[in-house]
């Protein structure tokens, strides 16, 4: 099917206004600044000319996390409430990190009510990348700058931006495609309309290899061959432990849990927590099982690589390059796993 | 759904002065809470935090709880605090305990030291609850100085026990101290026992440098990696395998453990510190 992109953003206005299917709220990529082409976040959606939102270009500075688990949360279950939301315009990395924090935060052993409640009342919308940032190497990690699976509705731009190509990915995807056609114009694709999706594809595709050639020296990327101490030390000699690169990982998601009090209630908080910090796995007497900055260094390669491959089956960089982009020492993670492969 | 980080609330019924930094709190819970021993719990101060804890008390019982507690950080400082009739409250149990079926009709070997005597105090009277079950204890438990010593009136009891051989060493005396047992870190006990290591089990429980060479005696004394049991006490802020700052290479201490064979872990990454 395709929509125009007009007719897609009058709809996002319709579900808020008239409540559709008891949606109240959209999340879009904002252009934070006009004139910086590489600032998107996710804001809530007004129909205020003024504001540029863009589905089109590549991931958000904010990783997906901060909008299902968020960096301070009370999790005690008196206080969990959300409402019915959109999200759009999450890009084939973030969709990537947010299948791996279902698996963390909700599986056999437990489910965290506060990110399932917010997962459970959120539609995702995934859109193709149209363009990539110097940080991106989803290439890298065995991903693609577009989803093929797990959104409830993907959108691919067409014929410059006039219209998207729209799939459902879910049956979830299908109620709202068709709760959609009822309000808009959502017409039957015409033929050649994939083979412009798939050029498309392609041709980001060519980009991000062209733009990680260098890295592309070994069969497995991220395979981390040498664990030799000496190496990181050096990998991590610029490094000051800021925490950054976990904070906005998309699937970093260890936290703290703080004690408020609240009348007679026990009430639990979580805030994120960085194993990068001095404190992180330190006990009781002082002991801790990586006193040095280079082994908490390396704990996030080792936890990225071959902790979340046991635990999750899958490895936990989903390539989106935002470590790279926020390190104040900049640290290239590409360059890491490179010397270490 | 139930809420994972729901606590049950609980009252302190009785506190018991074990050692100058060693106090064991008695607790009743609004509810009941099973657990399996070597499991732990989280006990949270309201409005302060929370810790893991091993509980101290059989496995047998299930409506009051024993957890004792070393006063040697900020949760433990304002434990340290609580008052009979004071609020706790508990979550848990998490992880898996002490695989006490593997134990039957075994010479089983407890080696403790310090607090770690908590959780092996668990263990050992829950062995004792069904001691026909197990051909014999032995129990060799270590501390810095007599004083330090804890469960001082139990253990005069349980040395009364047939199977049961319960030895004790010191570190070192001060002047103001009367000791006549063995002097001497816990594993030189080790040599004043004769048990055949093959196919049986031992436990190790205490600060980590005593872990480490328990670990290491119990090695030299025979017994295998599989049948050395470990009760690893991480970081376990949410006790259930989320917040992972508890993880041992590609095991979570919490959910995984906290009970480990050596075998499992032998391999890992710093399980010492």
């Amino acid at each position: 099917m395709i929509i125009r992109k007009e007719d897609l953003f009058l709809f996002f206005n319709r579900c808020i206004s008239e409540k559709i299917d008891n949606y109240e709220e959209v999340l879009l990529p904002k252009k934070n600044n006009k004139q910086d082409e590489k600032q998107f976040s996710f804001t809530k959606y007004n129909s205020d000319e003024n504001i540029e939102y863009d589905l089109e270009s590549f991931r958000t500075i904010d990783p997906i996390k901060t909008l299902f688990y968020l960096s301070r949360e009370n999790v005690s279950s008196t206080s969990l409430h959300s409402k019915k939301r959109i999200v759009a315009g999450i890009k084939a990395c973030d969709l990537k990190a947010l299948n791996i924090l279902d698996k963390a935060l909700i599986n056999d052993d437990f489910v965290d009510p506060a990110y399932k409640k917010l997962r459970d009342n959120t539609l995702v919308i995934s859109s193709d990348c149209n363009r990539i940032t110097d940080s991106c190497h989803c290439n890298l990690v065995g991903g693609k700058p577009y989803s093929e699976s797990n959104y409830d509705i993907n959108l691919s731009k067409v014929n410059n931006n006039d219209y998207y190509y729209i799939v459902a990915g879910s049956k979830k995807g299908e109620k709202f495609l068709n709760t959609m056609k009822e309000h808009v114009a959502v017409n039957k694709a015409p033929q050649d309309v994939f083979s412009l999706v798939e050029e498309n594809r392609k041709d980001i595709l060519e980009k991000l290899e062209k733009q990680n050639k260098e890295y592309y020296h070994t069969e497995n990327f991220y395979e981390l061959k040498n664990s030799e101490e000496k190496l990181w030390i050096e990998n991590s000699d610029a490094c000051v432990g800021c925490g950054a690169c976990t904070n906005i990982c998309p699937t970093c998601y260890c936290f703290i849990l703080n004690d408020e009090t609240e009348a007679e209630k026990f009430v639990k908080v979580r805030s994120y927590d960085s194993c990068q910090y001095h404190g992180y796995a330190r006990v009781a007497g002082d002991g801790s099982p990586r006193p040095k900055m280079h082994q908490r260094f390396r704990n996030r390669y080792l936890c990225k690589f071959s902790y979340f491959n046991s635990n999750f089956d899958t490895i936990g960089c989903v390539g989106c390059g935002r470590c790279i982009d926020a390190c104040p020492a900049e640290i290239d993670f590409r360059e890491v796993v490179k010397k270490s492969n | 759904m139930k809420n994972p980080f729901e606590v049950i609330p609980g009252k302190i019924f009785e506190i018991i002065q074990e050692s100058p930094l060693i106090k064991t709190f008695r607790i009743r819970p609004e509810k009941p809470i099973s657990f399996k021993t070597g499991q732990f719990v989280e006990l949270s101060v309201p409005g302060i935090g929370e810790g893991p804890f091993t509980p101290s008390s059989s496995h047998f019982i299930s409506d009051t709880m024993d957890i004792t507690i070393m006063k040697t950080g900020f949760v433990t400082d304002h434990i340290h605090k609580i008052e009979v009739g004071d609020r706790v409250g508990i979550r848990g149990p998490y992880g898996h305990g002490y695989p006490i079926d593997k134990f039957k009709n075994k010479d089983i070997v407890i080696m403790g030291g310090g607090v770690g005597l908590a959780p092996t105090r668990s263990l050992f009277l829950t062995l004792l609850d069904e001691i026909d079950n197990y051909k014999s204890i032995t129990f060799l438990a270590g501390a810095k100085t007599p004083n330090d010593f804890i469960y001082k009136d139990a253990i005069c009891k349980w040395r009364e026990v047939d199977k049961i051989n319960f030895l004790r060493t010191v570190d070192s005396i001060p002047e103001d101290q009367k000791w006549n047992e063995n002097t001497g870190v816990v594993t030189t006990l080790l040599e004043k026992v004769k048990i055949d290591p093959k196919d049986n089990p031992s436990v190790v429980c205490g600060p980590p440098i005593m872990m480490k060479f328990g670990t290491f005696a119990l090695k030299d004394y025979g017994f295998t990696d599989e049948n050395i049991y470990l009760s690893m006490e991480k970081k376990m802020y949410c006790g259930f395998g989320e917040c992972r700052h508890c993880v041992i290479g590609k095991y979570y201490a919490c959910k995984d453990g906290p009970v480990f064979t050596y075998e499992m872990i032998k391999n890992e990454e710093a399980i010492w510190e």
